[in-house]
């Protein structure tokens, strides 16, 4: 159900390219953000010492070395696969958790500042969608678990046969 | 024109309400058939939702993108980051039918459906293409002669470039033609594409933030800008907030941040304290100063067609 995923295939190539690591600035400005290492590691199956490390949640998003990238992938894509696995583990930085929660809960990352649209004569803000996003987000939780109990259900009758 | 929506997103109308009034001055000034509609959540943000939860970021964009398939209109944002994640989910939907399949019945559940047929565009690259540098000369009522302004895109205002298709994503131009045609020099430096910074401050990397806004500010400072120009709220927040913040702490670096639809709305005739650029954090007035000096200067080339034709030696 709409997964994300990595292509190794393609990363593969970026541990021998590293054609877009002179543009990236976080590779040229911060210490220690160096995604060929962070590649190597995912290769090689050892992700789990990168989730609790500062450097996954440096890249800035800049979409630069998907742009430069003769495979059109980018090395972007590994920061956001650790990000997501770090989350899964609850391993995010509080204002992550913060944010998220608030999306979750109203749809939004805050609501319109009803005094300030006074004071500067702005209409009354459009309704939000916030009862529909909310209905859409439990129907998905929801065939994720029907998915999730399929996948169960399937490994037990395989384990009883067996 | 097709009509369009506007999708202020949750920055601007949580912390930023002035810079909904200018947009809508501007819109408003060049008769653009712009409407509000109902129902439109955050757009969502890439950097947390789509790092948390992918499905809900595609869900959460297709349903956005839907509201305004439906009402057959287009949409048009003031914020890079929307309009970006907003088409970064639109294109991922119609390479692949599959997830399109898995997105649409769960929408047909609230009774929507995702096509993406709507055009999806930021106000930058929408003035330049829909409006025309052109018009908006013909429209101002002063022009920016004599000043020299830096353009800061905003990465998400030009990448991913196959979502947005809108310029070129590594060497764009269309901000500095509207720079151009609104009488301004349009600053060439080196860090003119480098990213704002401003995420690492959403994930509790404040000091890093502070970093890259560093950067840029002192180089634009030492190119002499006279502002720099964006049209982001986060971009703004980081250069007009985190700017004002180094400020507190004595690193005083003045660079007046100016968004896009201030710059066209003070063009236009509006004042700066109607346009609610008062409520920067960086004053603005060095900029302002300036701009009255300047316009106040000759006019370009004034004097030389008299002195070419006046009486002289050669009788
Ligand atoms: S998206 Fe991330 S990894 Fe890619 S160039 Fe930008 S900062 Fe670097
Ligand atoms: S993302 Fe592309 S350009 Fe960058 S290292 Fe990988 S293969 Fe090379």
């Amino acid at each position: 159900m709409l997964e994300a995923n990595l292509n190794i295939r393609l990363l593969e190539q970026c541990s021998r390219c590293e054609a877009c690591y002179s543009i990236c600035p976080s590779c040229r400005h911060l210490p220690g953000y160096d995604p060929r290492e962070v590649i190597k590691d995912i290769i090689a199956g050892r992700f789990e010492k990168w989730l609790r490390s500062k450097s996954i949640w440096q890249c800035l998003e800049c979409h630069y070395c998907l742009e430069m990238c003769y495979q059109h992938y980018g090395f972007e894509n590994a920061m956001t696969a650790l990000r997501a696995v770090a989350a899964k583990r609850g391993l995010h930085p509080p204002q992550v958790k913060r944010g998220w929660d608030m999306f979750a809960k109203t749809g939004r990352l805050g609501e319109p500042a009803l005094p300030a649209r006074k004071k500067f004569g702005l209409p009354e803000p459009a309704a939000g969608g916030a009862e529909e996003f909310k209905k859409l987000h439990a129907l998905l939780k929801a065939k994720r678990s029907e998915k999730e109990n399929e996948k169960q259900r399937a490994k037990g009758q395989k384990a009883e046969r067996t | 024109m097709k009509e369009f929506a506007v999708f202020w997103g949750c920055t601007i109308q949580t912390r930023f309400p002035f810079l909904e009034k200018s947009t809508r001055m501007v819109l408003k000034e060049f008769n653009l058939p712009f409407r509000d509609i109902d129902g439109f959540t955050c757009c969502p943000e890439k950097s947390l939702v789509n790092n948390v939860d992918h499905a809900a970021f595609t869900l959460t964009g297709a349903r956005n993108v839907a509201l305004v398939d439906e009402a057959g209109l287009d949409l048009v944002s003031p914020c890079t980051g929307c309009v970006s994640n907003l088409a970064t989910v639109k294109s991922g939907l119609k390479a692949d039918p599959r997830e399109k399949g898995e997105v649409n019945a769960l929408l047909k559940e609230v009774g929507r459906e995702f096509t993406g047929i709507a055009n999806l565009s930021h106000l930058v690259p929408f003035f330049h293409d829909a409006v025309g540098a052109h018009k908006i000369r013909q429209k101002i009522k002063r022009n920016f002669a004599g000043m020299k302004l830096a353009a800061h895109y905003g990465c998400h205002m030009i990448r991913p470039g196959y979502a947005l298709r809108n310029d070129d994503p590594l060497d764009p131009k269309k901000f500095d033609n509207l720079m151009t045609a609104l009488g301004a020099e349009s600053l060439q430096f080196p860090t003119k594409l480098m990213c704002c910074g401003q995420g690492l401050d959403r994930v509790d990397q404040h000091d890093n933030a502070l970093y890259f806004a560093r950067l840029k500010l002192k180089e634009l400072k030492a190119v002499g800008a006279d502002a720099l120009v964006l049209c982001c709220p986060s971009c703004f927040l980081q250069f007009d907030n985190n700017q004002f913040l180094m400020e507190k702490e004595g690193e005083k670096l003045g660079v007046p941040i100016i968004y896009f639809t201030e710059l066209m709305g003070l063009a236009l005739g509006f004042n700066a304290e109607e346009l609610g650029m008062t409520a920067h954090r960086v004053d603005v007035t060095s900029f302002l100063q300036k701009w009255e000096a300047v316009s106040k200067m000759p006019l370009n080339g004034a004097g030389i067609d008299e002195a070419m034709n006046s009486a002289g030696a050669l009788g």
